[in-house]
């Protein structure tokens, strides 16, 4: 019996919700704000407590405290490099002391951008230029039409949509025209996207429409 | 009498049903098990902290047949002076294995056993092996020269334009709107709205879209514009508070900075969402920037900018969201514009100069698409081997591991 | 000393990381900084949480506009966190699992914050469509042909872009919409794709080592 009070009074409190959120596309009200105000409450107060069980209390204190030295990998020290980092970020709180807490932020933003330098120059770059360069037809000549002119185009489109990005040329002449189609593609991709995305959204609303008449309202069974 | 019958005709039945089954159980048992699989060979894998071992074999003579009677394959290993123990399961067919749990300390022996229906057959074992480390990982030297080549480009343009040397930058339209749409703000007397995406400060979009804040801040302190930056991750509202501190001081208006600039609203992508909509319809934002990594939520925040009538520059290098912002918003940098972004609006020679290295590298890459295509599409079309030769050649250059 | 200290600290974090990547024994740097910043991501969230609370607190205290919607995100975040961090309404106790389907956590999750993403999720449903109305009436080149392609592959995905083809001969298959579609992503889109990911490549090889040798600096504040 009290499970399934429970089980209606949590389904009435979601279609609450649900309908409170849906009741911003007509225009901002009392009822969005009060889910607005739950939902920060609520999410906040979420990924904290994760945070706190999954980082400081398995990674660190597990790690730091209760592991035994046998099973603790190698480098397990590196724990209170990160600890020391973050308690210098909290002496923001303390105005005199307070600069000090730019090194834990230069840390993180040196260590990103070294990283990215170098894997996103691999991936992004190397591994792209290498992918591009392939023949356009073969010795065979049995390939259909259209996957040549496939292949031709994948190469056009990447030339020209680099040169789109060039900053030190004016984009006049030849290097504009080409400029122009290489837009050309960039748009043809955004338009890609966008169409490949569109059902996928329309599938989000169709789940929670399926919540409100099916799970809650019960008119579709 | 009648119990004896009875008793013979059971028997009878006993042994006629044991006669009566099928033959093919007891052909089972005289199938025939399966060779082993030969030439098991251990290498130290090679450019690693010595934790490799390869492992390469000829497989069983039984997995060449159309069925393979091979099931699968059973990799083994033994520390020596130690016990074995099985390390992978793989499928019929496979010939080779890397081990990477290994330790430099230890030396380790092999085996590879072949499954199947009808039986199991060990390999001979490999000889005792050891990994080595290496130092440098020469795999990576191709990757290494270039992004060199390309770093350095970068680092002497810089160089060149801080020694006073002109350099030519293009227009890019989203960024010189910046002005007019912080001074549209300030003509509104309404505040402008900064979003730099929804990850944290270990994600170089988010710190690019903290040095283009730098450069807004500066304007909307010049103008003493209202700014508003409500941000989701607590890492990120410390360096846009500095950040923005930091304008207000060079503006010579550290009084007017107020640390609520800056809030922390939630870690939750929708939460967050939530919350700028109904600061947006609220506060009636006249410019929007959203510039950083975003995911699905860059269309929600981007139509509702568009319903308060904002105007709305924004900038990704997320390939989904870019064609989101290029429809709703009214300016869009697309990908690397968006690192682009702060050096130009700095207008700092040095800064510019860096845009005319990266562009060296654009020039790299278009060479080497023209050449290549050209090399791969002569060579495998007519067969020349010069032009095959330099098609592999590229590929190898260009090769990530 | 306020300013050169965190300016060599990124030069010499970020150097000794793209050193890793090509030293063997140093691969495991990259990844113990994922570690590091999980642990300063911690520390900071006081600051973040510390900040949400004082907002809120500030603007019931004075009674600003909207100040009872304060209190519900104040009494919000605070049961999660009791919920949580104590572990209160958990039948397992402080030692209990948080996501026991029985605790209140999980009870809160379930029942308010995931019914809350979901639905403020599928409100791009209706973005999409108003999205896609304006640039249809923007009227230009390019919002043209971004519309055109977006449609031949929306309909490349629907049973009915097979309908409305499916007459076309197999010698021009092509044509039709679903082949159509497949065309369209693996060429045009495919070359567009590369060239972005290329210039996102360089763009920041450019941005990283701007921030490496101190040429970008904004992010670290004023030393004043």
């Amino acid at each position: 019996m009290e499970s399934g009070l429970m089980h209606h009074v949590a389904l009435w409190l979601a279609a609450f919700l649900t309908l409170g959120i849906f009741s911003f596309l007509y225009r901002d009200n009392t009822w969005y704000k009060v889910c607005e105000a739950i939902f920060v409450g609520i999410s906040a107060g979420y990924w904290f407590v994760a945070y706190f069980w999954d980082n400081l209390y398995t990674k660190f204190w597990v790690g730091v405290w209760v592991t035994p030295m046998a099973d603790r990998p190698d480098d397990w020290y590196v724990l209170y490099v990160g600890a020391a980092l973050g308690i210098l970020m909290l002496l923001r709180l303390v105005p005199k002391v307070g600069w000090i807490s730019r090194w834990p932020l230069a840390f993180i933003v040196g260590a990103t951008a070294g990283l990215y330098l170098v894997t996103y120059f691999a991936s992004n770059v190397m591994l792209q230029i290498e992918d591009t360069v392939r023949p356009i037809f073969g010795a065979e000549n049995d390939a259909p039409i259209y996957e040549i002119i496939g292949n031709i185009v994948v190469a056009v489109g990447t030339f020209t949509g680099l040169i789109y990005f060039f900053f030190s040329k004016e984009h006049r002449g030849a290097f504009g025209r080409a400029a122009k189609v290489g837009i050309f593609f960039l748009m043809i991709t955004f338009g890609a996207s966008f169409g490949y995305t569109v059902m996928s959204r329309m599938s989000l609303l169709i789940g929670r429409m399926d919540f409100l008449f099916s799970d809650w309202l019960k008119l579709i069974k | 009498m009648l119990f004896r019958v009875a008793i013979a005709f059971a028997c009878l039945f006993i042994i006629a049903g044991v006669a009566g089954q099928p033959a093919g159980d007891t052909a089972l048992a005289v199938q025939q098990t399966i060779a082993p699989v030969t030439s098991l060979i251990a290498t130290n894998h090679e450019y690693d902290n010595g934790t490799g071992i390869d492992l390469i074999w000829v497989p069983s003579i039984d997995d060449r047949l159309a069925p393979s009677r091979v099931t699968g394959y059973e990799v083994w290993r033994s520390v020596v002076g130690g016990s074995g123990s099985r390390i992978a399961e793989l499928p019929a067919g496979a010939n080779k294995f890397t081990d990477e749990q290994c330790s430099r300390e230890s030396t380790y022996v092999y085996s590879v056993v072949a499954i199947s229906v009808a039986g199991n057959a060990v390999s001979i074992s490999t000889a005792p092996i050891q990994p080595a480390r290496e130092w440098i990982n020469l795999h990576r030297l191709n990757l290494l020269a270039i992004a060199f080549l390309v770093s350095a480009a970068v680092i002497y343009f810089i160089q060149s334009a801080r020694s006073g040397k002109k350099l030519f930058v293009r227009k890019i339209a989203g960024l010189d709107a910046v002005d007019d749409a912080i001074g549209r703000a300030t003509e509104m007397g309404r505040p402008i709205l900064f979003i730099p995406g929804i990850q944290d400060m270990d994600d170089v979009q988010t710190i690019a879209a903290i040095t283009i804040l730098g450069r807004v801040s500066r304007v909307v302190a010049d103008y003493d514009t209202k700014i508003k930056m409500p941000v989701s991750r607590s890492l990120v509202m410390t360096a846009a508070r500095e950040t923005i501190k930091a304008s207000y001081m060079a503006a010579g208006r550290p009084d007017a900075y107020n640390d609520d600039m800056v809030s922390y609203v939630t870690d939750e992508q929708f939460g967050y969402v939530a919350a700028v909509d109904g600061i947006m319809v609220r506060e009636k934002p006249a410019t929007c920037f959203y510039l950083g990594a975003f995911f699905a939520e860059s269309l929600i925040l981007a139509e509702t900018g568009n319903s308060v009538g904002a105007i709305q520059i924004a900038g990704t290098a997320m390939p989904a969201q870019i064609p989101f912002f290029v429809a709703a918003c009214d300016f869009a940098l697309i990908g690397e514009e968006l690192f682009a972004a702060s050096a130009y609006l700095s207008n700092e020679p040095k800064q510019l100069g860096s845009l005319k290295g990266q562009d060296v590298g654009k020039a790299v890459a278009l060479v080497v698409i023209v050449v290549g295509t050209m090399a791969a599409t002569i060579g495998s079309a007519w067969d020349v081997t010069f032009m095959n030769q330099l098609w592999s050649a590229l590929k190898v250059v260009f090769q990530t591991n | 000393m306020k300013r050169e200290v965190p300016l060599f600290i990124t030069f010499f974090v970020g150097t000794l990381l793209i050193a890793s990547v090509f030293i063997p024994p140093a691969e495991s740097w990259g990844e113990n900084f994922s570690v590091y910043f999980d642990i300063i991501a911690v520390f900071a969230f006081f600051l973040g949480g510390g900040n949400l609370l004082r907002i809120h607190l500030q603007k019931v205290a004075s009674k600003r506009p909207d100040w009872g919607y304060s209190i519900v995100t104040l009494v919000a975040f605070l049961v999660m966190l009791a919920a949580g961090l104590f572990k209160l309404g958990n039948p397992g106790g402080i030692s209990g699992n948080l996501t026991t389907a029985q605790s209140w956590f999980q009870i809160l999750f379930q029942n308010i914050m995931s019914p809350l993403g979901s639905t403020m999720y599928a409100l791009l449903a209706f973005f999409v469509a108003s999205a896609s109305y304006r640039a249809f009436r923007a009227k230009n080149r390019d919002a043209t042909i971004l519309l055109v392609a977006a449609f031949i592959i929306l309909l490349g995905r629907t049973p009915f872009g097979t309908m409305l083809t499916s007459w076309i001969p197999p010698q021009y298959d092509l044509l039709q919409v679903p082949n159509l579609a497949i065309w369209i992503m693996s060429g045009p889109n495919l070359a567009g794709q590369r060239a972005i990911m290329i210039g996102i490549g360089l763009g920041i090889v450019s941005m990283s080592l701007r921030i490496l040798l101190g040429i970008e600096r904004t992010y670290l504040g004023d030393d004043r």
